[in-house]
């Protein structure tokens, strides 16, 4: 069955499919039942499947984790959704300290095959702390994996593929993306693969690295490189980690340039980790610097200069065009 | 709810008791319970409390010769976690604290198990006896948010099985201990919250932790119902902790169990508690430790004679042995084991972390 | 230290036999905490202690059969070192850090070129060094090495510029591409000349002459900043040709000083740049600049202007020529001098009048 769907539509469709092959499956979350949850996500779930599978919780977002780990170290797959990650910070704890943790620290014996979904990212003239976008924080946390669609198709497989595997996912759903583009999205269930980046363009003069919403803007750069003659290769990295940095490599060792672009914060931004790994591994192939065309390192300002903030098409052009007249 | 009617009145109010069986002399001052009356359990309740004490210190005594790291000695809270541990059924579910040994030793838990864990090696928490009990929780009060997880499980499916969140009286400040107990609270969870007041919290003292008079009423603020009780007096715990467990049982919801007792050693083996508190204060309360308690009581009842403590006491002293050797023979696991059991497979980019740590330390 | 020994347990004993004990060497005990259990005849009994403190030394095993009096337990006064924490180990250093002189950091004459450049230039046998860098911060790119690799191919390789030779070919470039030069040429008649003068000599004096005629020619231009800084003394370049290349050490004030001083000093400098020796200062801050080039040959010639000096006199190969004196044709010894001036900074009168001071002044006998 295919449909065209936004990518929340998308999210929606995958808890869908998971909780109805899987009756280990569990929602849980501020909004999720009567509601549909804020954004939609699991609109419709509660009818179908009950208030033995969908839950309503109260407003505490540490408990929320640790009810999860709970019922998952008892054999349940809970997806607790967060309603913004400008929210999720109490969660952190829980996540640092035990939900990486449970299967390292009892060898095995207990795991926690939870589903940990937020919107994320800016660029919807929301109010104050409902444009955070950091991811990097997860990614440095051992024993969890940290995923990001940036389509509706790619959101279907990636979030049925979190649901599934045995250890925890911090699902980042980027917002501004939620309701459009859409795209065809196949309810067959099938999964797409977790820690592997996706190669979205093909291309030999430069590598363009980006994840999430800002795949929009990188997406149109590499369009227009096209138009000036110049083929951009174009990667979602998708699973931030554990990263497929063997993608990324294989592409700067024919093009010799890259530019990565992220929402987030410059300072310690999940692309100072490719660039690190791109000096260590790709080095002699470099022909430029690796440049990073993010956020910058001060509060996301609010809706009058949000523009400004975030990474625009012709920031990365301009990158795009450094790299290919650096040498 | 808006009361009727025009006046202003009292709206709601609460009560909470106290229960203690034994006093401090080892003589009965309550209703015996039917389990207490059979002497085979008072005397197994008894022999796991001088266990327990005889582990602690042989635990201690290892740390100070450097042959385990640091470890929290439960040195006269024995009746506390040996009572909870002994009214749990074995197929309830302990999430417990790193000073509820003897209740981890009575539910299955062994000796070389948890002094491989304060050794620093984390197959101590891979307990081959019961294997859905919670590894201890060193981030004070972070458990009760799995506590209700492991509820909600067993309310899900219909089985007649109960978390025990025990914890210290630091913990009942804490946040998830608040969101925990709400939320067990309003969806009426099979849980029991113990709360071992031992009343010291490192250096802080019960009196400034919180002002309520009890914590046992913290329960009230969650909705549900909470008991004191002496917990040096081994009959008392198990007696509440029974009916807390069978209500939970019954579905009929949470309960919070407040047991009273005293930290008798220091927070942990490198903290000095003179520190902080008198010495006078420590010797007084070592009047009404539990063991000894226990004992009188059961020499008074004619259950326990004076070669029935020597035995005992040799054969525990021998178990500990026993247990110390296999702990000190435990060979040590390859340093690339580290990777394992940290994702179901382990993922392409940490394989090859992994390899570099075995080409440095062997794999 | 104190000891406790085993106490009277009553009932006419006069031993017991260790059970247990209940604390360990080093643990802090409080008053009436447990600390062994004796077996007597009639019971298991637990000792407690009869003060706070740490226990130092145990004095029985289990097993031993102590009598009633004997030494049980050893404490020992002195209070628990402060551990620092509560968890774990922390490790006290016996010695204090050394706080050690910041490193200096030396300056490293590289060439700066991304590492693909590197192994290219290395691919192709180009040394990086010999290329001229294009790319930003004076890095050297991938074109520049097929560039060079090119050049090498045709014509084989560079011999690169190294040290004067190579400073000279940067000045230059910078020269040609700032000022704008204009030449004038005249010649002085030296007939009037002593035997054995100095022409050196003369020509600094003669120099000075027209700098105090035409101060305009003894100035530094600053193009940028489109100004002029006219100098009261004159400190005088003197291009000299070696082996390693083109030196124009100064002869500071020559305006105030003797003719021997003079001597002396350009002796000293002739001797320092021939042994390389001569210190940076002296080959900087010329605010004009002689360039005696007539030693060699060649007669009139355009000099190069060094900024931020805004002239250069030139003095040719003197040679016999007929000249016209008042109406006759006569022999005369003729020195061919050519003065190039930046004209941004110099007009055409300021040149030719201080060139006519300069003749005036060579053509005088003394």
């Amino acid at each position: 069955m295919v449909a065209e769907l936004s990518l929340v539509e998308a999210v929606r469709l995958a808890h869908d499919r998971a909780m109805a092959e899987d009756q280990t499956v569990l929602v849980l979350g501020e909004d999720v039942g009567v509601n549909g949850g804020v954004f939609r996500a699991t609109d419709g779930l509660l009818e179908r499947f009950g208030p033995e599978r969908v839950f309503d919780t109260p407003l505490s977002e540490s408990l929320l984790t640790g009810l999860a780990l709970g019922l998952g170290a008892q054999g349940f797959r809970p997806i607790v959704e967060f309603q913004f990650m400008g929210f999720i910070y109490p969660a952190i704890d829980q996540v640092v300290n035990h939900v990486g943790r449970l299967r390292h620290r009892t060898q095995g014996r207990l795991t926690c095959p939870i589903v940990i979904r937020a919107p994320f990212g800016g660029g919807i003239h929301a109010p104050e702390h409902h444009s955070e976008s950091t991811e990097a924080m997860f990614a440095h946390i051992p024993g969890i994996r940290v995923v990001i669609p940036s389509s509706p198709a790619r959101a279907y497989g990636l979030l049925l593929a979190s649901i599934r595997d045995p250890d925890p996912v911090v699902f980042l759903e980027p917002k501004r993306i939620y309701r459009g583009p859409k795209e065809d999205v196949t309810d067959d269930g099938k999964v797409l693969p977790l820690d592997r980046c996706f190669v979205v363009r093909g291309g030999n003069d430069l590598t363009l690295v980006s994840w999430g919403a800002m795949m929009k803007e990188t997406l149109a750069a590499a369009d227009t490189l096209a138009d000036q003659g110049v083929s951009a290769e174009v990667i979602d990295v998708a699973t931030l980690k554990p990263l497929d940095v063997d993608t990324v490599i294989a592409s700067v060792n024919r093009t010799g340039r890259c530019v990565i672009v992220h929402e987030a914060a410059l300072t310690a931004g999940f692309g100072a980790e490719i660039a690190a790994r791109l000096a260590d591994r790709a080095l002699v192939e470099l022909i430029a610097p690796v440049r990073r065309v993010t956020g910058y390192d001060t509060v996301m300002p609010l809706l009058k200069l949000e523009s400004y903030y975030m990474p625009s098409e012709a920031r990365i052009l301009d990158a795009a065009r450094e790299v290919l007249e650096y040498a | 709810m808006v009361p009727g009617g025009n006046e202003s009145k009292i709206v709601a109010s609460f009560e909470i008791d106290f229960t203690r069986l034994l006093d401090i002399d080892g003589s009965l001052c309550g209703p015996l319970p039917d389990f207490a009356q059979d002497q085979t359990t008072l005397i197994g309740l008894y022999r796991d409390m001088v266990l327990t004490r005889a582990f602690d210190a042989k635990a201690v005594a290892l740390q100070r010769t450097g042959r385990l790291g640091t470890y929290a000695p439960s040195l006269g809270q024995e009746a506390v976690s040996v009572g909870l541990g002994a009214a749990m059924a074995p197929e309830d579910v302990l999430l417990c604290t790193y000073r509820e040994q003897g209740a981890q030793l009575r539910r299955g838990v062994t000796m070389v198990e948890i002094l491989r864990y304060w050794g620093g090696d984390e197959s101590g928490s891979d307990y081959a006896g019961p294997r859905e009990d919670f590894p201890i929780c060193v981030p004070v009060g972070t458990h009760g948010p799995h506590a209700t997880g492991v509820a909600l499980a067993f309310k899900l499916r219909r089985e007649p099985r109960v978390a025990v969140c025990a914890m210290g009286d630091g913990a009942t400040s804490k946040g998830d201990v608040y969101e925990a107990m709400n939320l067990a609270g309003v969806w009426q969870l099979p849980v029991v919250f113990v709360v071992a007041n031992n009343e010291w919290a490192i250096s802080v003292p019960r009196a400034r932790q919180t002002a309520c008079e009890t914590l046992a009423q913290k329960a009230i603020g969650a909705g549900f119902p909470g008991h004191q009780v002496d917990g040096n007096d081994v009959i008392a715990v198990y007696h509440v902790m029974w009916d807390a467990l069978e209500r939970a049982r019954a579905g009929n919801g949470p309960t919070l169990v407040e047991a009273l007792t005293y930290r008798l050693s220091d927070h942990t083996t490198v903290d000095d508690a003179t520190r902080y508190r008198d010495d006078a204060e420590v010797s007084a309360r070592w009047k009404l430790e539990p063991i000894s308690r226990l004992r009188r009581y059961l020499i008074a009842a004619g259950f326990w004679t004076k070669e029935d403590e020597d035995r005992l006491l040799s054969e525990v002293g021998r178990e500990v042995e026993v247990a110390v050797e296999a702990y000190l023979a435990t060979p040590l696991r390859p340093p690339a084991s580290m990777f394992d059991h940290l994702y179901a497979d382990l993922p392409a980019p940490l394989a090859e972390q992994r390899t570099e740590v075995e080409g440095y330390g062997g794999g | 230290m104190t000891t406790f020994h085993l106490p009277d347990l009553g009932e006419g004993l006069q031993e017991a036999e260790i059970i247990a004990w209940h604390v360990d060497t080093g643990d802090h005990v409080v008053v009436d905490q447990p600390l062994v259990s004796v077996e007597t005849e009639k019971a298991v009994v637990e000792i407690p202690s009869p003060q706070a403190g740490r226990i130092a030394r145990i004095k029985a095993e289990v097993g031993d059969i102590v009598k009633i009096g004997a030494a049980l337990v050893i404490f020992e006064e002195t209070a628990n070192a402060d551990a620092g924490t509560v968890v774990g180990t922390i490790p006290t250093h016996d010695q204090t850090a050394k706080t050690s002189a910041p490193a200096v950091a030396t300056k490293r004459g590289r060439v700066k070129a991304a590492l693909a450049v590197r192994q290219l230039a290395q691919r192709l046998g180009v040394d990086l060094s010999a290329v001229s860098p294009s790319g930003p911060d004076g890095a050297v790119t991938k074109a520049d090495v097929e560039r060079a690799a090119d050049t090498i191919k045709k014509f084989g390789p560079l011999e690169p510029l190294r040290g004067v030779r190579r400073a000279m070919a940067q000045n230059m470039e910078k020269a040609h591409a700032e000022v704008v030069p204009a030449t004038v040429t005249d010649e002085a008649d030296l007939g009037a000349w002593p035997q054995g003068n100095d022409a050196t000599m003369r020509l600094i004096r003669a120099v000075v002459a027209g700098c105090r005629d035409e101060p305009a020619l003894n100035a530094w231009y600053f193009g940028l900043d489109q100004g002029r800084q006219l100098h009261s003394h004159v400190d005088l370049g003197i291009a000299m040709d070696t082996e390693e290349g083109l030196f124009v050490p100064v002869l500071r004030n020559v305006g105030e000083r003797d003719a021997s001083d003079l001597r002396r000093g350009l002796e000293a400098m002739k001797r320092d740049v021939l042994n390389r020796s001569v210190p940076l200062e002296e080959l900087r801050g010329q605010t004009i600049t002689l360039s005696n080039f007539g030693m060699f040959g060649g007669r009139h010639a355009a000099l190069v202007v060094l900024p931020p000096q805004v002239a250069i006199l030139g003095a040719g190969r003197i040679q016999d020529r007929v000249l016209a004196v008042d109406g006759e044709p006569l022999v005369r010894p003729v020195l061919p001098l050519s003065l190039t001036f930046d004209h941004r900074a110099v007009m055409g009168g300021e040149a030719t009048r201080f060139l006519a001071a300069v003749i005036a002044d060579l053509q005088r006998p003394e």
